[in-house]
């Protein structure tokens, strides 16, 4: 997964900090946000191949993050994985309806975001090749 | 009763002729007797038997006419009972005894009736009692209750039902309800119909009408009313607002989902960099530090914010134990904006003190006043934007007796309606949610530390984008009491 560039949006920085450096051990390229807002910005700019984005935030949240991404031409089809702490999940249609391609409930393991970026690429690159 | 009359008239020529003969005869006889018998006096006496004779034939002809009139009076008094012909000597005696009982009987009959009114009015006086205590009850209850017949009209109301519906409840009756509820509350006029047709004993519904532009929702009952043929003749609407009981609803599942987020996110932290040390993903030793520190860091907080919900919930149950002692709250607040001071420069914010007073003792718990003052300062540096500048200061009211702590921030500000609530538990300003995290706990901490604890009382001043002031005041400490305490 070299040369994979991932985008990390946490308003907490200490989760922020932590991800990234457990994917920068595993190769790949790290850019980070600390709201939806300054996500979506670096998304235009940097062009992730990957988004993991929290829930809630403040000034922009995931969710909103996510569906102006979506509404982007440029950026509509890259996949994004979700960490919520929140009591109830989010609903599997809304889930379908932003194409969210995996939620995480906090806590998680690193090592467990780390195999679910790394099935998730890998299947967008067979479909991309299939295409 | 049977009353008997006669069918015969009374024999008048006979008796006129009878008595014109034989009083004649007496005269003759009177006049032989005296010898002094002449032409001219008998023709005279004649004259006069005869007149007489007429008299009395007239007499009886007026007798009998009586008769028979009151013959016809008695047969329509026996209108119903018949008449029985008899020949009777005395019919007038019969009479008299017939018209006797029929009075009788009518006097009877007439006691009868008068009971029977007397009991009427007695049930009518029960009844009208009866509706008066209906109305009584239907009137005090607090939920709106609207009575219809089987045309939709309204039978009763009470004044609940009155204020909601707009009209007025006293003079509402046998109005049909269409015309009585005002247009944007029609949605119930609806749902009193589907439950009628649906002839249920009892549905149960939820209402929302809007009111001065705030959503009032409602738990409506509606019952069918059944006449003796099993048809439904009419209904009955109990609407209870159940508005506060839904904010209350609210509040606890945001309360739920905020205190979820804030427990769940340290321990993320803590879970997530433990999982990296164990995996040996920290390479150096000053990773691991770190690591660890962020741990500690992350854990306090956890302990922090559990510490705070028990305290509520100790606070609320009377259940806390409570250590006064004297304090100088400026020394206090001193020791707190020390702790607040990185996190302030974090984000760029000044905080400003001020110098100590002359006496301000206070007798309070110092931890908890520690707390309300460190709930406080993290507030306003919470929702204040870089730059910006927060501002405590702490003034002595000697006539009063009291201190008063103020913590002015340049922040967002809270919106006008939402001023009133922020002390409330769970409470969280929805317009400034995005500007940080919370469980709308501290905020009720504060009050309660403040008010309950310590007599004191708490306040708040604010304005959308020029920033909020929050403070408490305190009863000062008795001077000599407070002396002993140092």
């Amino acid at each position: 997964m070299a040369n994979k560039k991932v985008l990390v949006v946490d308003d907490e920085i200490h989760i922020v900090h932590v991800v990234a450096i457990k994917l920068r051990n595993n190769g790949f390229e790290v850019i980070t946000a600390a709201n939806g807002s300054e996500a979506f910005e670096s998304a235009c700019a940097e062009k992730p191949d990957i988004i993991v984005s929290d829930y809630q935030m403040p000034v922009m949240n995931g969710l909103e993050l996510i569906e102006k991404i979506r509404q982007t031409e440029s950026l509509k089809d890259i996949p994004v994985i979700l960490l919520t702490a929140r009591s109830f999940g989010i609903d599997d249609e809304l889930k379908q309806q932003l194409q969210i391609s995996q939620c995480l409930s906090k806590p998680f393991s690193p090592k467990e975001l780390l195999r679910d970026i790394e099935d998730i690429l890998h299947q967008t690159s067979v479909m991309q090749h299939s295409a | 009763m049977r009353v008997t009359v006669r069918n015969k008239s009374v024999p008048l020529v006979p008796i006129g002729v009878g008595v014109a003969a034989f009083t004649l005869a007496a005269a003759l006889l009177v006049h032989l007797w005296q010898k002094s018998f002449g032409v001219g006096w008998f023709i005279i006496e004649a004259v006069c038997c005869l007149a007489g004779a007429m008299v009395v034939t007239w007499l009886g002809w007026c007798i009998n006419h009586l008769l028979e009139s009151v013959t016809s009076i008695v047969r329509q008094l026996n209108k119903n009972g018949g008449v029985k012909k008899i020949d009777a000597v005395n019919e007038a005696a019969e009479l008299a005894d017939a018209i006797t009982k029929k009075i009788e009987n009518y006097q009877h009959n007439e006691f009868v009736l008068e009971e029977h009114i007397k009991q009427l009015q007695i049930q009518l006086q029960l009844a009208c009692r009866q509706k008066q205590n209906t109305d009584a009850i239907i009137y005090s209850i607090r939920d709106a209750v609207i009575v219809a017949d089987g045309f939709d009209r309204v039978l009763m109301a009470n004044e609940a039902a009155g204020k909601l519906f707009g009209f007025d409840y006293k003079s509402g009756q046998l109005r049909p309800i269409i015309e009585l509820v005002a247009a944007d509350k029609q949605e119930f006029i609806k749902i009193l119909s589907q439950s009628r047709n649906s002839k249920s004993r009892a549905s149960r519904h939820e209402i929302e009408f809007v009111e001065a532009g705030r959503v009032r929702v409602f738990d409506c009952i509606i019952s069918c009313v059944y006449d003796q043929q099993e048809q439904v003749c009419g209904v009955v609407a109990v609407l209870h607002d159940i508005t506060k009981e839904k904010e209350v609803s609210q509040m606890k599942n945001d309360f739920v989902s905020h205190v979820s987020h804030e427990l769940k996110t340290p321990l993320a932290s803590i879970m997530a960099y433990s999982e990296m040390l164990a995996d040996g993903e920290a390479g150096d030793e000053e990773t691991r530090k770190e690591f660890y520190s962020i741990i500690q860091a992350q854990a306090n907080r956890l302990s922090r914010l559990i510490e705070d919900i028990l305290n509520t919930a100790r606070i609320e149950s009377g259940l806390i134990k409570v250590d006064k002692q004297y304090v100088s709250l400026t020394i206090l607040i001193e020791e707190q904006l020390e702790m607040i001071k990185g996190f302030a420069q974090e984000k760029d914010i000044k905080v400003v003190g001020q110098k100590p007073i002359v006496f301000d003792q206070v007798y309070v718990d110092k931890d908890m006043m520690s707390q309300v003052i460190v709930n406080l300062l993290s507030n306003a540096v919470k929702y204040t934007k870089s730059g910006g500048k927060v501002t405590v200061s702490t003034e002595v009211d000697d006539s009063a007796g009291i201190v008063r702590v103020k913590v002015a921030d340049t922040g967002v500000g809270i919106p006008e309606d939402a001023v009133e609530h922020v002390f409330d538990k769970f409470y969280r300003v929805k317009a400034n949610e995005k500007q940080a995290k919370g469980t709308g706990l501290g905020l009720n901490l504060v009050k309660q530390i403040v008010e309950k604890v310590h007599g004191g009382k708490v306040f708040v001043t604010s304005k959308v984008g020029k920033g909020s002031t929050f403070g408490f005041e305190l009863p000062l400490a008795v001077a000599e009491h407070a002396a002993v305490g140092k």
